[in-house]
């Protein structure tokens, strides 16, 4: 491909930029509805001439200064960093294409750091209406950063027609732009309304406490209010393959479903309790809870917009592993290792099978699967697989599983990739002949080839087809998509239904004689 | 030899001459910014160290700058990062893969640095004799940062070594054993130390009616760093030279006119800076440093694409035109301009006398 893989396979390189984007967004975010915070409080203060909120809102300028000048602005280019050496062909061609809206957004983080310390260092010295004046150029100039980067990352998701015409304003003001800018708008305030939660936590006058907590819950359950209409018009415009994943069809997304529902609660739980009936209860650690429970809710988002445009890093555009969905037919056709750049072994056959598998597992699959390591490790992913099955699931793999790409390549690379993962990963036996037809082992080779990337083994399938004929189980395998929509019917002959039907039905039969 | 291995590059959406542009007149601010950083840094940190009421007081009005001249360092970083990638990405990604365990570090590196400098301002008298440590730590690792900054700038025009990924695919190959490479790191680093000590200068003029004593050993310190590390950085200039591969080293000594214009003018400027300097005559050394590191800047470019002249010319980038974000970002620029304009008049308004 077109750059080399920056190959850790333990680690894998969608967990660092998860590690840096999650954090980054959480302090971005603060950045943006900071701002409007900022103002508010101070107005506050200013309206009931209290220097006890004025001070307190400058202690929380202070706090905001450290949070966002450093650590959020350090991440922001981190962010940069983690995705050109994960995904650099994306980066890159989103770069090309949006480099004067990046420019632009550069321009208003310059105007941000300056009104950030002109109103910080400024504080209680300027006259109050000017200083005000400075809290608001802050807020604009940070939302409109938002603005622009909303543009830019929405497209990812939702290209629309910038996807064939590649028109920079098609793809700023994509069919989700609106929606994620309101959102996202909402999400800031929330979140810099938690910020303001915890400073308050740590104020040691209980009147400003009191009040300041009470003000800050107010805001963060208004916001929360408010990103409820703002999200499901989000979800309304998502075109249908993310639709479905987000509403469950991608296991991504489902598994983390529990901890940003939980997060959620416990949030609003807080904020309400602790906030609005009874503020005397924020202390340290409850804000600190609360911190902890809107991190999970702004993960949760940018996680399920990250999986909600898989198998793509830009949706229709270009694979998650940075193939360009145009190229697959010539990669099938000429083949991927002989036109890829940082590779090896440009050929699939002979003796260096296995080294071209290798090349192709780090060019193709490596953008989302470790080797032994805790995010989709391929090892365990693939531990029921023999070769056989691998060869004929990596080529229909984009099929069984929508959020993942096809194999670009030939069928000799797809052996080769196969082989790697069953003989290099597994030790498994690397077997090229095909299991002759009539032999005992059809049945099972034939479970191993349709059905063991899902179904660990036939022993947990047998259930489903207890006290059926032969005839009704192949029927059932003709049908299968109507058990489960994640399931596609039978594609062999009628022959092979019949060995697989009688392979399961003996697995039933086993299973009666285990059970008696 | 071996075929190198060159990734294809991204299409433009305007001519290559406007990106150029661009990355000329941003890359000098955030060197500026750089050198004020790291040459303020050493010099408040030997200050601290040395003692004296007067030292210590500058010490002091460096380390309450520092943070805010460390956030356009990174700031006025992104601009011309962002035009060097349009620019050159197809180098650049890769070269950043190929150190990219070490490329990621500046992230968390320069946090703790940030930290550590707001740390050094925040409590500068709390922390007693504990604080120039911080600072040299901070210090220590924004050199460090640079050191891997010069790895990579230099790793992106030397594609004839990209074949060395298949060695290094985690992302652990540096590049300090490539001929050139300890001159051009030395120079960049001299060079801060040098400008750093006109910026301390700086400081010093801004106080010039509240604290004339500060004043007048700021800029007596700051100028004479100026002009013992500006004399070394000429000596380390032409090792640097010398250390070029001679093809290139040709190009600055008559090989072409462009090229030994430019870096003509850098060694006229050098000496008017170094006179400046020797007279103790602070504008006419600063005006004559920062125009030679603005020239400096573009020898630097000149230098980048005649590594690369073999394998790569700017011109055949392809371009697919689209205007309008151009002009969309220069509408930006001005009103950008005129914000912080706005935010400086109200600010000096606020402390009228400095």
């Amino acid at each position: 491909m077109n750059y080399p893989v920056w190959y850790l396979p333990e680690t894998g390189g969608g967990t660092l930029i998860a590690l840096i984007a999650i954090l980054h967004v959480f302090v971005s975010h603060f950045a943006v509805g900071g701002g409007l915070y900022l103002v508010y409080a101070e107005k506050k203060g200013l309206r009931e001439k209290s220097q006890e909120i004025l001070l307190f809102t400058k202690h929380h300028a202070r706090f905001f200064l450290l949070v966002t000048m450093v650590f959020g602005s350090i991440t922001g280019v981190g962010i940069w960093f983690i995705i050109a050496l994960v995904n650099p062909a994306a980066t890159s061609l989103l770069i090309h294409q949006f480099v004067f809206g990046w420019a632009a957004e550069w321009v208003f983080f310059v105007v941000e750091i300056a009104a950030a310390f002109v109103y910080y260092y400024t504080f209680g010295k300027m006259d109050s209406a000017t200083h005000v004046r400075v809290g608001w150029l802050y807020f604009i100039a940070a939302w409109m950063s938002l603005f622009l980067i909303n543009g830019i990352i929405g497209v990812m998701l939702t290209p629309g027609s910038w996807a064939t015409d590649m028109n920079f304003w098609a793809g700023f003001f994509n069919p989700t732009f609106w929606p994620s800018l309101f959102f996202r708008t909402f999400i800031a305030v929330m979140i810099a309304a938690c910020y303001g939660y915890l400073t308050a936590s740590f104020t040691a006058d209980r009147t400003v406490r009191i009040a300041m907590t009470r003000f800050s819950a107010t805001w963060a359950l208004v916001a929360f209010a408010l990103t409820i209409p703002a999200g499901l018009w989000y979800l309304s415009l998502l075109p249908e393959p993310a639709h479905g994943l987000v509403m469950g069809k991608s296991p991504t997304i489902t598994v983390l479903r529990p901890l940003a529902a939980g997060g959620t609660a416990i949030f609003l739980v807080i904020m309400l309790g602790a906030g609005i009936i009874r503020p005397a209860l924020n202390l340290k650690s409850v804000a600190g809870l609360a911190m902890a429970a809107s991190l999970v809710v702004m993960g949760g988002f940018e996680w399920t917009r990250e999986a909600a445009r898989r198998p793509y890093v830009i949706n229709e555009v270009m694979y998650s592993n940075g193939i360009m969905k145009k190229d697959v037919a010539e990669f099938n056709d000429k083949g991927f290792l002989r036109t890829a750049l940082w590779v090896e072994s440009k050929e699939a056959g002979g003796d260096r099978q296995q080294d071209a598998g290798r090349e192709l597992f780090i060019q193709q699959c490596y953008a989302c699967h470790t080797i032994g390591g805790k995010n989709n490790d391929i090892v365990a992913a693939t531990a029921n697989m023999s070769y056989r099955a691998l060869v004929t699931y990596l080529a229909k793999i984009h099929e069984i599983r929508y959020f993942m790409p096809p194999f670009a390549g030939t069928e000799e690379e797809r052996r080769a990739l196969a082989a790697y993962i069953a003989g290099g990963l597994h030790g498994k036996e690397v077997l090229a002949a095909e299991v002759p037809v009539g032999s005992g082992d059809q049945g099972r080779a034939l479970f191993e080839e349709h059905c063991s990337s899902c179904h660990e083994s036939v022993a947990v399938v047998g259930g489903t087809f207890a006290g059926k004929e032969k005839k009704e189980i192949v029927d059932m395998l003709g049908t299968l998509n109507e058990i489960s929509d994640e399931m596609q019917p039978f594609s062999g002959t009628v022959e092979e239904g019949g060995q697989l039907a009688d392979y399961l039905g003996d697995s039933r039969d086993r299973q009666d004689q285990g059970g008696k | 030899m071996e075929a190198m291995i060159i990734p294809q590059a991204d299409v433009l959406p305007v001519s290559w001459g406007w990106f150029q542009f661009l990355l000329l007149l941003t890359f000098p601010l955030h060197l500026l910014a750089m050198n004020a950083m790291l040459g303020g840094l050493a010099i408040g940190i030997a200050q601290h160290i040395r003692g004296g009421e007067v030292q210590k007081q500058l010490a002091h009005r460096i380390a309450v700058a520092l943070p805010l001249v460390i956030a356009f360092v990174v700031n006025f970083g992104v601009a011309p990062l962002l035009f060097v990638q349009v620019l050159y990405g197809q180098f650049m990604y890769s070269s950043s893969i190929l150190m990219g365990v070490f490329w990621i570090l500046v992230i968390p590196i320069l946090i703790i640095a940030y930290y550590g400098a707001y740390l050094y301002d925040f409590r500068f008298t709390r922390l007693g004799a504990a604080g120039p440590w911080i600072a040299l730590l901070a210090f220590v690792l924004l050199v460090i940062v640079g050191f891997f900054y010069t790895n990579n700038m230099l790793l992106m025009v030397l594609p004839e070594r990209f074949g060395e990924y298949f060695s290094h695919r985690n992302g652990s190959l540096l590049v300090f054993d490539q001929p050139g490479f300890w001159p051009r790191f030395l120079h960049m680093m001299l060079g801060a130390l040098a400008v750093g000590g006109l910026f301390v200068g700086l400081l010093g003029r801004l106080r010039k009616k509240t604290e004339p004593a500060l004043a007048a050993h700021a800029e007596e310190v700051g100028i004479s760093t100026f002009f013992l590390f500006t004399l070394g950085n000429v000596i380390v200039g032409f090792w640097y030279l010398l250390a070029l591969p001679e093809g290139l080293r040709n190009l600055f000594l008559g090989g072409s006119s462009g090229a030994t214009t430019t870096f003509a003018a850098a060694m006229l400027l050098a000496v008017g800076a170094l006179f400046g300097a020797y007279k103790k005559r602070f504008w006419l050394t600063f005006c004559h440093a920062v125009a030679l590191v603005v020239v400096m800047t573009f020898v630097r470019s000149w230098l980048r694409a005649a590594y690369l002249q073999d394998v790569f010319t700017l011109d055949t980038l392809q371009v697919v035109p689209q205007y309008s974000p151009m002009i969309f970002f220069f509408i930006t620029l001005v009103a950008g301009i005129v914000c912080v304009g706005w935010l400086l008049q109200k600010t000096f308004a606020t402390f009228p006398g400095r």
